[in-house]
């Protein structure tokens, strides 16, 4: 055992901090500082998307074949924590590390040359259509629906938690295309090659934050091609299933929970304490850190032994073990963020969070971010599987009873 | 001991109640809120019409109550209805804080025109972060020949945009606590306006060699009166959070039952039905520490330690609540578009006020 990377490997670090030293724009280094949320702004995360490709770097963890970077685990991490430590804004994930592997998998020759460089170079942006306002954890009940006719389907219904579909030019989705069957039977995954259908209307929900991050997307007689199916009709839900372990897999997420470490220690240096002196220097707020930071590395350990392939990570608990702990994790980390931003977390202040406003920030970007990142945090616990769902699939694991 | 309300305090509750379910329900909150002032005239003539501006003074200042069970009252029906009209600042900050100044001529003219609601008023207190303790105030009054200048800035003044009339914390050359009564017109008062995360008009305000003379000066040697004025926030705010709790308990409770997921109601989840049960513990305990501390006050045998207490209890117990709700939402709870969420925010905002919840419980806990 050992925890060291190579000299190799440091050489590579070098090598990825030159390029994130002087690639990305002011812009999308602004962009990156005002990140409260696994989205990231769009335009400029998507014009960063564009710089890595032409570097060759946007899909770390694609195959070499399908314009991957080829790297190994311990490179991907290396990356993946210096974009963290300089507060780039995080690609988006679902294309690069959701439909994008589904499709390698799954999908026709066609669909391949069809959608996979779009989301390669960052031309595309695939929004989720899987909840809908009666299907959230209970996903298999879903009721919007696809009817067949001649080579297209005829949907009709709702989506909802469809994250950025205002942006989106893209989407998949699961339908029902057998009412008789049991749930699960009757599912097709769908891709739609536009948004813009005829009938397909996008509203976005203003989030806890303010911002519209999630959306709702109506169908009324929206007809697409077939030829956007991804497996056999009604087997959608194991396509689904296939897709939930990319969505839960290969992306590291310590690296950004450890930046925001920094930050908070970076702010307590010179935030005073309510007792007098610094927060840095009051014992009890010491004590409360050292909290967060012995889950943080506990954490960190965890997530280091599987993606290097550790047997911890063949445990069949894993996925729900991962997503408890890294959401409650995120969540710890707002709860600090607020508390140390105290009073100057309370001001909302939408127009100072996007890029190049025409307000500037009552305080420091510390404060201006401590409120919405507590706040889209709470939502962790509930996307991709509720924490209570999770824990039920985590407890069936273990055969108790 | 006795925790319940008088007659009067039950009667002024069941109309209070009544006008803000009938004029003050979610959506005519947010049209409120999303308005240009963010307050409603209307509704503010009619908290008057009902006496609501003068229930929070004792009969000697004009009023017709003022104990701690009539903030209470109040203060958790504004809690449970999201209420974003100035009472908190004008009346209960402000206007107590006027309330508690004798022999002086300003102060009662300005408390009649906050209670006739004439004017607004606005305390400005609180300076940003690790000023919960009223010793680490920093703005300072200086004399200067015959005049007095104010020079600081202070944070998160709620109605502070808009109020006529501020009152002012600030230290003197001598090291002691003053309290001031400043028009806000006055020249070198410059104020940074803005909404807050939980829908209220709030600003910060710098003052800038600010001229007053030496009727302005309400009080010098101030602390012991200022303390009171912060106990007396903390309370009102403690109590709102409480009807905050309240309410996102039985919205809980209301959609765990409805709801439904895999067939069946989602509260018959043993996963949820026990963090609902928890919610209750929570708000058992938060509302009784609240009607325990009421009675203290009137007592009178609170101690600044009471109100930590009550802040502590209210921060910890209320965020727990608070998040507990967003979660049994669901995605539905993570919107703007249910009062759940906002309920939080407000919840995440008293935590923020006058000390958090870390600050009161390492006071409740020292020695002595």
């Amino acid at each position: 055992m050992n925890i060291d990377f190579s000299e190799e490997l440091e050489a590579f670090r070098r090598e990825v901090a030159d390029f994130l030293d002087t690639a990305p724009t002011p812009a999308i280094r602004e962009a990156g500082r005002k990140t409260t949320s696994v989205f990231a702004p769009f335009k400029e995360v998507m014009a960063w998307h564009r710089i890595l490709h032409a570097k060759g770097w946007s899909a770390p963890a694609w195959p070499v074949e399908y314009g991957g970077t080829g790297w190994s685990v311990e490179q991907r991490y290396i990356f993946a924590e210096e974009h963290w430590k300089r507060d780039l804004p995080p690609l988006l994930p679902n294309g690069l590390q959701m439909v994008g592997p589904l499709i390698m998998e799954l999908g026709t020759p066609e669909q391949k040359a069809l959608y996979l460089p779009g989301i390669l170079a960052g031309e595309d942006y695939w929004t989720q259509g899987y909840s809908e306002p009666n299907a959230g954890s209970d996903l298999a009940s879903l009721s919007c629906s696809a009817v067949a006719d001649g080579d297209d389907y005829i949907i009709n219904g709702q989506k909802i938690w469809t994250t950025l579909a205002h942006e989106a030019n893209r989407m998949f989705m699961l339908v029902r295309t057998n009412k008789e069957a049991k749930k699960q039977a009757g599912i097709t995954f769908l891709l739609l090659d536009r948004m813009d259908y005829p009938g397909m209307v996008v509203r976005p929900i203003i989030g806890l934050d303010g911002l519209p991050e999630q959306c709702e997307v109506f169908f009324d007689n929206v007809r697409v091609p077939q030829s956007g199916r991804v497996g056999a009709e009604n087997d959608g839900w194991s396509v689904a299933k296939q897709l939930l372990k990319h969505e839960r897999g290969g992306a590291a997420l310590s690296p950004m929970l450890r930046r925001k470490m920094a930050l908070i220690r970076q702010a307590v240096v010179d935030a005073p304490s309510p007792h007098g002196g610094t927060l840095a220097d009051d014992p009890i707020f010491q004590r409360d850190l050292g909290e967060v930071e012995a889950e943080l590395v506990s954490y960190e350990a965890f997530e280091r032994m599987i993606l290097t392939g550790h047997p911890i990570g063949n445990d069949p608990a894993m996925p729900s073990l991962n997503k408890i702990m890294s959401t409650e994790m995120t969540q710890l980390l707002g709860v600090m963020q607020a508390r140390v931003a105290g009073l100057g977390a309370v001001p909302q202040q939408v127009e100072a969070l996007t890029v190049d406003p025409a307000a500037e920030p009552l305080d420091d970007l510390f404060s201006l971010t401590a409120m919405p990142f507590y706040l889209n945090a709470r939502a962790t616990s509930i996307y991709a599987g509720t924490n209570e769902i999770q824990r039920d699939l985590l407890a069936r694991t273990l055969n108790a009873a | 001991m006795d925790f319940t309300f008088t007659q009067e305090q039950e009667m002024l509750r069941d109309a209070a109640a009544r006008l803000l379910s009938q004029h003050y329900d979610f959506d005519q909150r947010q049209r409120i809120v999303g308005s240009s002032n963010g307050r409603s005239v209307e509704m503010w003539r009619q908290f008057q019409d009902m006496g609501l501006l003068i229930t929070a003074f004792a009969e000697d200042r004009g009023g017709f109550g003022g104990k701690a069970s009539d903030i209470l009252v109040i203060s958790e029906l504004l809690g449970q209805h999201l209420v974003v009209e100035p009472y908190l600042p004008s009346i209960l900050f402000a206007g107590r804080a006027l309330a508690r100044i004798t022999d002086h001529t300003g102060a009662s003219r300005w408390l009649d025109r906050l209670m006739e609601g004439s004017a607004l008023g606005a305390l400005a207190h609180e300076e940003g972060r690790g000023t919960a303790h009223i010793h680490a105030i920093a703005t300072t009054l200086s004399l200067d020949g015959d005049a007095y200048v104010l020079n600081g800035e202070k944070r998160l003044v709620l109605a502070g945009g808009d109020a006529d009339l501020l009152v002012v914390t600030a230290r003197t050359s001598g090291g002691a606590l003053a309290l001031l009564l400043v028009d806000a017109a006055q020249v070198g008062v410059t104020r940074d306006a803005y909404v807050t995360i939980d829908g209220r008009r709030a600003a910060n305000i710098r003052f800038d060699n600010v001229r007053l003379d030496a009727d302005a000066v309400a009080l010098n040697d101030a602390a012991g009166v200022i303390q009171d004025i912060v106990n007396d926030a903390i309370f009102a705010l403690s109590a709102e959070a409480v009807g905050s709790m309240g309410a996102l308990l039985a919205a809980s409770v209301e959609y765990a039952a409805t709801r439904k997921q895999f067939g069946v109601a989602i509260g018959s989840f043993q996963a949820l039905a026990h963090r609902l049960a928890d919610m209750k513990l929570a708000f058992a305990k938060a509302r009784s520490t609240l009607f325990y501390t009421a009675a203290i006050i009137e007592s009178e045998q609170a101690d600044t330690r009471t109100y930590s207490l009550l802040k502590a209890q209210v921060g910890r117990l209320g965020r727990a609540i608070a998040e507990s709700a967003v979660q049994i939402h669901g995605g539905v709870g993570t919107t703007d578009e249910v009062a759940v969420g906002h309920h939080l925010k407000r919840i995440m905002t008293v935590d923020a006020m006058f000390g958090s919840v870390d600050y009161h419980l390492r006071l409740v806990g020292a020695p002595g």
